[in-house]
C-alpha cells in the first residue's frame, strides 16, 4: 500500500486516545472490555483488508463514482448522504470532544464557542482543498507528532507511577463474555482504512497489499488498544478509575518531565493531541464534503466560475457544529458517541456488502 | 535568410530604416568608397562598439582587392545575424547591431558594446565555500557563464522578447532531456501572455509570471549562483535569464528549496546536516516565538515550569500594557531597522543600527516599555530570520511571524498550534507550476514527481 494510506489508518488509531473510546473501554472495564479489545482486533483488522483489498481493485476511484455507477442514482445518493452524515458526525465527536478538553485545561477563560470556531476557520480552509494537500498535510503533521508521541508513551511505561499490580487485577476480568459497546469502540481504532472512499481518488496505482503491511497495522493496534486500556488503569486505579472524565488527560497529568522546560507533560499532550485530532477531523470532514459535494451541487451558485456549494456546506457545518457544542453536556457526549460507535460498526459491515455488490456488478 | 529575392527593395529598406530612426542624433549612415568597391553601413553610434567595426569591418575593407573579396570576407564572420524581416533588423540596430549594404544585400552584424559584463561577486548569497562569482548584468555574458558550467549538448537555450515597449531579450535555458514538459509548455505560454510594458528585473518577471495577484510565498526562484543554476539545470528545471539583470528565475521551486544553502552540497555530511538542522530551529524560533510569549504571559503561564513563568512575569512588572501590545511594538521597531538598514545609503546605516539598537536594547527596558526577555525574544527572532538562505523567503517568513502573533493573541496556544497548521495547510495547498509546493520526500525522485519525462 501507499504510505498515505497508513497515515489515515494512523490518524485514527492515534486520535482517539483523547477521545471516547478510552472512556467507553473502561466503563466497561468489568463487562468484558479485555474480550472486546482482542476481537476488535480481528474485526477491525478484516475490515481494514477488505476496504484496502476493495479500493485496490478501483484505482482512482472514490465511492462516489462508483456507487453512482453501478447502484440506481436515488439509492446510491440516499447511501452517500447517510455516509456522509455518518462522517461528519464522526468529526463532530472529535471537535466536540476536544473543544471541551480545551476549555476544561488549556483556556477555561475562553467561551466555548469562540474555542469551537477557532478550529472551525481553520477547518474550513482545511477541508476545501484538494485531496492531495489534505494528504500531504497529513504526512507532515503526523511526521512532527509521532516522536512526541513515542516520548509521551515511553514515559508512560517506564515511570514508576505506574503500578503493574492494577494491570494485573484489570487481566483478572478477561474470562468474561465481550460487550458489543465496547467492542464497536475499539474496533472504531482501527477502521480509518475507510476513509479510502474518498481519499482512494488520490491513490490512482495498483499497490499490493502484504501480508506483513496487515500485520504491521495489526502491531501497531494491538499497541494503541493496549496502551489505551491499560495505562489510564495501571496510573489511576482499577477501583475508580471510570470516575475520570478524561483518563487519558490525568494519565499524562501524572508525568512529569524532571529537566524539561514545560514540566508538566499535560500539556505537550494537549498541543500534541490538538493537532491529531486537528488531523482526524480534517480527515473526516474532508470527506464529508466530498460525498455531499457528489450529490448536491448548485450549478446556479457560481461566482466567478468558482462553485460555492461546499461553502454553503461549510455554513451547516459550522451551524450544527456551535449548535451541538453549546448543547451537549460531557456526559451526554461519550453516551451519545457509544451510540455512534455502535451504529457505525453496523454500517461498516453493511458497507463491506456493499462493496461485495459492486464487485458483482462491476465483474458482470 | 537575405534578402536576394526582393533586389529592388534594398534602397528602400535602407532608407525606411533611417527613417524610422532619424531624430536621433546617434544614428550613423556611412558609405565607404574605394575605386569600384563600395558598400554602406547603418547603425546607432551609442550602442555600437567602434573599435571593433572599426577592426572588423571597416579596414579589411580597405585592405582587401575586390568587392567579391569584401562580399566572401563579411560573409564569412561569425558575427553575422539572420534577416528575417524590416522590424527585426530595425529591433537589432537598437540592440548594436550594424546594418551592411553590400551590393543588393543587407547584411546584419551583431558589434555590440556592453558595459555591464562585468562579473560580480556573489553579495546576495554567500557562500564560504564554492564559486564565489555571480554573474553580469548582460545576457551574453551570463549564458557563458552557464554555458561554461554545464557542458551537455542537450542544453538548449531560447530567446524571446518580454515587455511590449522596452523588448528585453529573455533566455529560456532547460536541459532537453531532463526537462519536465508541461512544466516548461506552461512557463512558455505564461510569458507569452505577458503584455507588460516595461520590464526591468527578474523579480519584477516573476511577479508577473505567478499569475496570482496577492500571494504570500514566492513559488519561483531567484538566484545570482551559477553553481545554483546549474544544480537545477541538472535536475531538470527551467531557467529564465532577462537581460539586464544579474539574478536568474529558477522554476519550479518548491518550499524546501528555498531552504537550502549551495554549501550543502560542498560540506561534510554531518556538518550539512547539522547546519540545516539550525535553519530549520530559525525557521520555527522565528514563526513562533512571539506567539509563544503572548500565550505564555496572558494564556497559559502555567504550561512552563514555575521557575520560567516566575521570571517571565517579574521582568514584566511595570510593563503598562498587554502583552500583545509589547511584543508588537517591539517587533515592528525590529523590522524598521532591517527595513532602514537595507535601503539606507551604506554611510547612514551605522548611525542608524546603533541608534536603533539603543532604543531597542536597554533603553526600553529601563522605561519598563517592554520587558527584558522580549528583548531577547526579538533579538532571537531577527536572527532566526536571517538564518534562512533564500532572502524572498525571509521576507515572507516576517510577515507569516504576524499572522502567529494574531492567532496566539486571540486564542492562546491553542490558537498558535492553530495558526502553525493554517500556515502549513497554506504552503501545501498552493503549487508552482503543477508541482505541489509543500510536500515530503521519501521515495524516489521519479516516484514522487508525477509530470517528469523519461530520459531517452
Amino acid at each position: 500500500m501507499s504510505r498515505y494510506f497508513f497515515y489515515l489508518v494512523f490518524v485514527n488509531m492515534i486520535a482517539n486516545v483523547v477521545a471516547s473510546v478510552p472512556k467507553i473501554l473502561l466503563e466497561k472495564k468489568s463487562e468484558g472490555a479485555i474480550a472486546s479489545m482482542l476481537l476488535s482486533i480481528f474485526l477491525g483488522l478484516a475490515l481494514c483488508y477488505i476496504v484496502a483489498r476493495f479500493f485496490n481493485s478501483f484505482p482512482g476511484k472514490g465511492l462516489p463514482e462508483l456507487t453512482q455507477k453501478y447502484l440506481p442514482r436515488w439509492f446510491a445518493n440516499l447511501l452517500l448522504l447517510f455516509i456522509a452524515s455518518a462522517w461528519y458526525i464522526a468529526g463532530l465527536i472529535t471537535l466536540v470532544t476536544y473543544t471541551f478538553l480545551l476549555k476544561r485545561f488549556l483556556t477555561p477563560d475562553m467561551p466555548l464557542v469562540w474555542i469551537t470556531s477557532i478550529f472551525l476557520l481553520f477547518l474550513s480552509y482545511g477541508v476545501l482543498m484538494k485531496t492531495s494537500s489534505v494528504l500531504y498535510t497529513i504526512e507532515l503533521v503526523l511526521l512532527c507528532c509521532i516522536p512526541i508521541n513515542v516520548l509521551i508513551m515511553f514515559k508512560s511505561y517506564v515511570t514508576p507511577e505506574l503500578e503493574w499490580d492494577f494491570i494485573s487485577e484489570s487481566i483478572m476480568h478477561a474470562y468474561e463474555l465481550p460487550s458489543f459497546t465496547a467492542l464497536s469502540a475499539s474496533t472504531y481504532l482501527l477502521v480509518g482504512g475507510f476513509n479510502l472512499i474518498i481519499f482512494n481518488r488520490f491513490f490512482t496505482k495498483k499497490h499490493k497489499i502484504t501480508g506483513k503491511q496487515i500485520l504491521f497495522i495489526g502491531m501497531l493496534g494491538i499497541g494503541s488498544l493496549l496502551t489505551t486500556y491499560f495505562i489510564p488503569i495501571g496510573m489511576n486505579g482499577f477501583e475508580s478509575v471510570e470516575m475520570i472524565a478524561y483518563p487519558w488527560i490525568i494519565t499524562a497529568d501524572t508525568l512529569r518531565l524532571n529537566l524539561g522546560v514545560i514540566e508538566r507533560i499535560l500539556f505537550v499532550f494537549l498541543l500534541l493531541y490538538l493537532a491529531i485530532s486537528f488531523l482526524s477531523l480534517l480527515i473526516h470532514w474532508h470527506v464529508a464534503i466530498e460525498l455531499y459535494k457528489s450529490v448536491i451541487t448548485f450549478k446556479r451558485l457560481t461566482y466567478k466560475g468558482k462553485n460555492l456549494t461546499p461553502l454553503l456546506f461549510i455554513g451547516l457545518f459550522w451551524f450544527g457544529s456551535i449548535q451541538v457544542t453549546k448543547y451537549l453536556t460531557e456526559y451526554q457526549l461519550t453516551l451519545y458517541t457509544s451510540y455512534f460507535y455502535n451504529l457505525l460498526l453496523c454500517s461498516l459491515i453493511g458497507m463491506v456488502g456493499l462493496f461485495w455488490f459492486i464487485v458483482r456488478r462491476a465483474k458482470s | 535568410m537575405l534578402f536576394k529575392n526582393r533586389k529592388p527593395n534594398v534602397e528602400e529598406e535602407l532608407e525606411w530604416l533611417i527613417n524610422e530612426l532619424k531624430p536621433s542624433s546617434d544614428i550613423l549612415h556611412k558609405p565607404l568608397r574605394l575605386e569600384d568597391k563600395q558598400i554602406e553601413l547603418v547603425y546607432i553610434k551609442s550602442v555600437v562598439d567602434g573599435a571593433q567595426l572599426q577592426q572588423i569591418v571597416i579596414k579589411p575593407f580597405f585592405e582587401l582587392a575586390s568587392e567579391q573579396h569584401v562580399e566572401a570576407y563579411l560573409k564569412s564572420l561569425p558575427n553575422q545575424q539572420d534577416v528575417t524581416s524590416k522590424e527585426q533588423v530595425l529591433l537589432e540596430l537598437t540592440k548594436g547591431s550594424v546594418v551592411v549594404r553590400l551590393k543588393d544585400e543587407l547584411l546584419l552584424f551583431d558589434i555590440k558594446k556592453v558595459n555591464t559584463d562585468t562579473v560580480r561577486e556573489t553579495n546576495i548569497e554567500p557562500t564560504i565555500i564554492g564559486p564565489q562569482y555571480a554573474l553580469s548584468e548582460d545576457i551574453g555574458t551570463n549564458l557563458n557563464l552557464i554555458r561554461q558550467r554545464y557542458h551537455k549538448p542537450s542544453l538548449t537555450v531560447e530567446t524571446v522578447e518580454v515587455g511590449k515597449k522596452s523588448q528585453q531579450s529573455l533566455a529560456i535555458i532547460y536541459d532537453m532531456e531532463y526537462v519536465g514538459e508541461k512544466v516548461l509548455k506552461q512557463i512558455k505560454s505564461k510569458i507569452e501572455s505577458l503584455d507588460q510594458p516595461v520590464i526591468q528585473s527578474s523579480t519584477q518577471l516573476q511577479r508577473f509570471l505567478n499569475g496570482r495577484k496577492r500571494s504570500m510565498v514566492p513559488t519561483m526562484m531567484m538566484t545570482e549562483r551559477t553553481d545554483r543554476v546549474v544544480y537545477n539545470l541538472a535536475s531538470g528545471k527551467v531557467i529564465l535569464l532577462l537581460d539586464g539583470s544579474p539574478t536568474t528565475i529558477i522554476a519550479p521551486a518548491v518550499f524546501w528549496d528555498f531552504m537550502t544553502s549551495m554549501e550543502d552540497n560542498y560540506g561534510l555530511y554531518w556538518v550539512t546536516k547539522f547546519s540545516k538542522f539550525l535553519r530549520y530551529l530559525g525557521l520555527f524560533t522565528s514563526l513562533i516565538l512571539p506567539g509563544l510569549y503572548v500565550a505564555a504571559t496572558s494564556f497559559n503561564p502555567e504550561v512552563f515550569r514555575v521557575e520560567l513563568a516566575l521570571s517571565i512575569a517579574g521582568s514584566r512588572i511595570g510593563v503598562p500594557y498587554p502583552s500583545f501590545v509589547e511584543v508588537l511594538f517591539m517587533l515592528i521597531f525590529m523590522e524598521l531597522l532591517t527595513e532602514a538598514s537595507i535601503r539606507l545609503p551604506k554611510a547612514v546605516t551605522g548611525t542608524a543600527t546603533t541608534v536603533g539598537g539603543l532604543i531597542l536594547g536597554t533603553a526600553a527596558t529601563e522605561a519598563a516599555l517592554a520587558s527584558n526577555i522580549i528583548i531577547i525574544i526579538v533579538g532571537a527572532v531577527a536572527i532566526s530570520t536571517f538564518v534562512i538562505p533564500i532572502n524572498e523567503m525571509s521576507f515572507a517568513i516576517r510577515l507569516v511571524r504576524y499572522l502567529l502573533l494574531f492567532a496566539a493573541t486571540v486564542a492562546g496556544l491553542a490558537g498558535l498550534a492553530l495558526g502553525l497548521i493554517g500556515i502549513l495547510m497554506y504552503l501545501v495547498s498552493r503549487d508552482s507550476f503543477g508541482q505541489p509546493y509543500l510536500k515530503l520526500f521519501f521515495e524516489k525522485k521519479k516516484a514522487e514527481t508525477a509530470t517528469r519525462v523519461k530520459p531517452s
